[in-house]
């Protein structure tokens, strides 16, 4: 028998490779020369799905312990968003920096000017104060029902996230067509488990 | 990055190793079909696909001329201009065409010339290689996402091609249409655009001669995933116009609906022209990455051939017939 404490450093420890096995992923694809013929492009979309992946993963931590009701999750829940974070700045960084070359002119020009930049960008600046956040005595410091507030902008960065993805995708709609309904069951459920638990 | 590669040497002036084998190959058929000659006939003859393939290289070999209509910008690593392709009659992503082409059936090929030609009929695929003298051509290949390419094509003008069959003077556009085979190409089986694949030029558009059927590319017949045996190519268009695996040339007196019109009118209209001027709705066009580049090229007017085709569109509104 695994004791709980066994059981919650096991499973902060899944969450750890979450964030981490992506890395090590790229990592390989780029020393095996496996990148293909626009390597800037797999590197953005690569972090890009990595990261709204794991933010997804972040927010069905919440129905996951609903369901289950076992602590670890909630422990765990803090580590998920940070790494969803870590993984969408890599997103935004790959983009200037490998992508347009930090040629800043041309980066200011395509975030006024094209809409999917800016919904993503919206997103990742919505999670900043999550991430400035997410430190244990943050909730305690500012009130948690401020805190609980605060961190449902994760929903509305999810949302621009998906939608950023939808709005880029050329002809071939199943994959954000699969992000948006893995969206949408999040959100349906959190009203749901909202109204429920008001009554 | 290993990227970078500009060739001290043509890359056509040397004979690749493949090629030279394969041309000693067929001087070794050729002793032996003088053999079957006098032997029972069939037991030595090449199948039709290594006859085309030889006449081909026998072209390649003692006719070509080359012209490098890119400003010698570097041409593009054949390994990436044959594993990175919109070819959506294999699936949406760009590494899908490599994978499953090798289902294309190529061979046997004809193409039907019909509609306001006063010559039609289906013309087997060996007599278009015979009928016309090929030529290598260096294009700049700009996608209209954003992309780009510098493809040494082999092929020649449409426009012989168009004489050869004599349109009627009721010809005002040349319609093309792309192999229709759901069952052997997987992308089919979803419409995600209307199959088979359709685009069109208007007329003298396609008599330009910077317009080309393409058989081939960097010395070698057309890789499946470019749209073997044969297909389009308009350089000064985006990518999309460039049609792959052509089944039907027809002429029209009327502007027919292609493709991606259908698809999205607002994205990709019928002229596509390469503008910098005139972006994609949801993207800019006024750079591009050239594939085996790092960073971004501005993107040039009509893709650098403005001095060539802007003659075409005097007086057009561009930004209405993007």
């Amino acid at each position: 028998m695994i004791d709980t404490k066994a059981k919650i450093l096991l499973f902060r420890f899944l969450v750890l490779l979450s964030g981490v096995v992506p890395a090590l992923w790229l990592g390989w694809m780029w020393l095996s020369d496996s990148m293909g013929a626009n390597p800037a492009e797999t590197a953005v979309h690569f972090t890009g799905r990595t990261g709204l992946i794991l933010l997804l993963v972040t927010i069905a931590f919440s129905p996951a312990f609903r369901l289950s009701g076992w602590v670890g999750i909630m422990i765990a829940r803090r580590q998920m968003g940070l790494w969803a974070f870590f993984w969408l700045t890599a997103h935004m960084l790959t983009w200037m920096g490998w992508d347009q070359y930090w040629e800043w002119r041309w980066i200011w020009h395509d975030m006024w000017e094209l809409e999917y930049i800016r919904y993503g960008l919206s997103g990742l600046l919505l999670l900043i104060p999550l991430a400035l956040t997410s430190f244990r005595w943050a909730p305690e410091k500012m009130g948690w029902s401020a805190w609980h507030w605060l961190h449902r902008l994760i929903y509305v960065a999810a949302g621009l996230g998906v939608y950023h993805l939808w709005v880029l995708t050329r002809v071939d709609y199943l994959l954000p067509t699969a992000f948006a309904i893995v969206f949408l069951a999040l959100v349906v459920f959190r009203v749901v488990d909202a109204i429920l638990h008001r009554q | 990055m290993p990227r970078y590669r500009y060739p001290s040497i043509p890359e056509s002036e040397v004979t690749p190793k493949r090629l030279f084998e394969k041309r000693r190959r067929f001087l070794r058929q050729g002793v032996a079909l003088g053999a079957a000659s006098i032997l029972p006939s069939g037991l030595l003859m090449p199948t039709k696909a290594e006859a085309w393939a030889d006449e081909f290289k026998i072209q390649l070999k003692e006719n070509m001329t080359r012209k490098d209509f890119a400003g010698d910008e570097g041409i593009t690593d054949y390994g990436d201009a044959t594993s990175y392709n919109n070819f959506y009659e294999f699936g949406t992503r760009k590494s899908d065409p490599e994978v499953y082409a090798h289902k294309l059936p190529t061979d046997p090929w004809s193409v039907r010339v019909e509609g306001e030609f006063n010559l039609t009929g289906d013309i087997a695929f060996e007599d278009i290689l015979q009928r016309y003298s090929l030529e290598e051509r260096i294009y700049r290949l700009r996608c209209v996402e954003a992309w780009s390419m510098v493809i040494p094509w082999i092929g020649f003008p449409l426009r012989e091609l168009i004489k050869h069959h004599d349109p009627t003077s009721k010809a005002k556009y040349i319609e093309f249409e792309a192999i229709h085979d759901p069952e052997k190409l997987r992308g089919q089986q979803r419409s995600i655009i209307e199959w088979p694949y359709r685009e069109a030029l208007r007329m003298d558009e396609a008599m330009h001669p910077l317009t080309m059927i393409a058989v081939g590319m960097y010395g070698e017949k057309m890789p499946n995933q470019n749209g073997a045996p044969m297909r389009l190519v308009v350089p000064w268009k985006y990518g999309f116009k460039s049609i792959k695996s052509v089944t039907v040339i027809r002429a029209l007196e009327q502007k027919p609906k292609t493709s991606w019109e259908e698809q999205n009118p607002e994205e990709y209209g019928f002229f596509a022209n390469v503008n910098p001027n005139v972006d994609h709705p949801r993207w800019s066009q006024a750079r591009e990455r050239r594939i085996g580049e790092p960073g971004r090229r501005e993107t040039l007017m009509f893709n650098g051939y403005a001095e060539e085709v802007a003659h075409l569109y005097e007086g057009m509104d561009l930004q209405r017939h993007h």
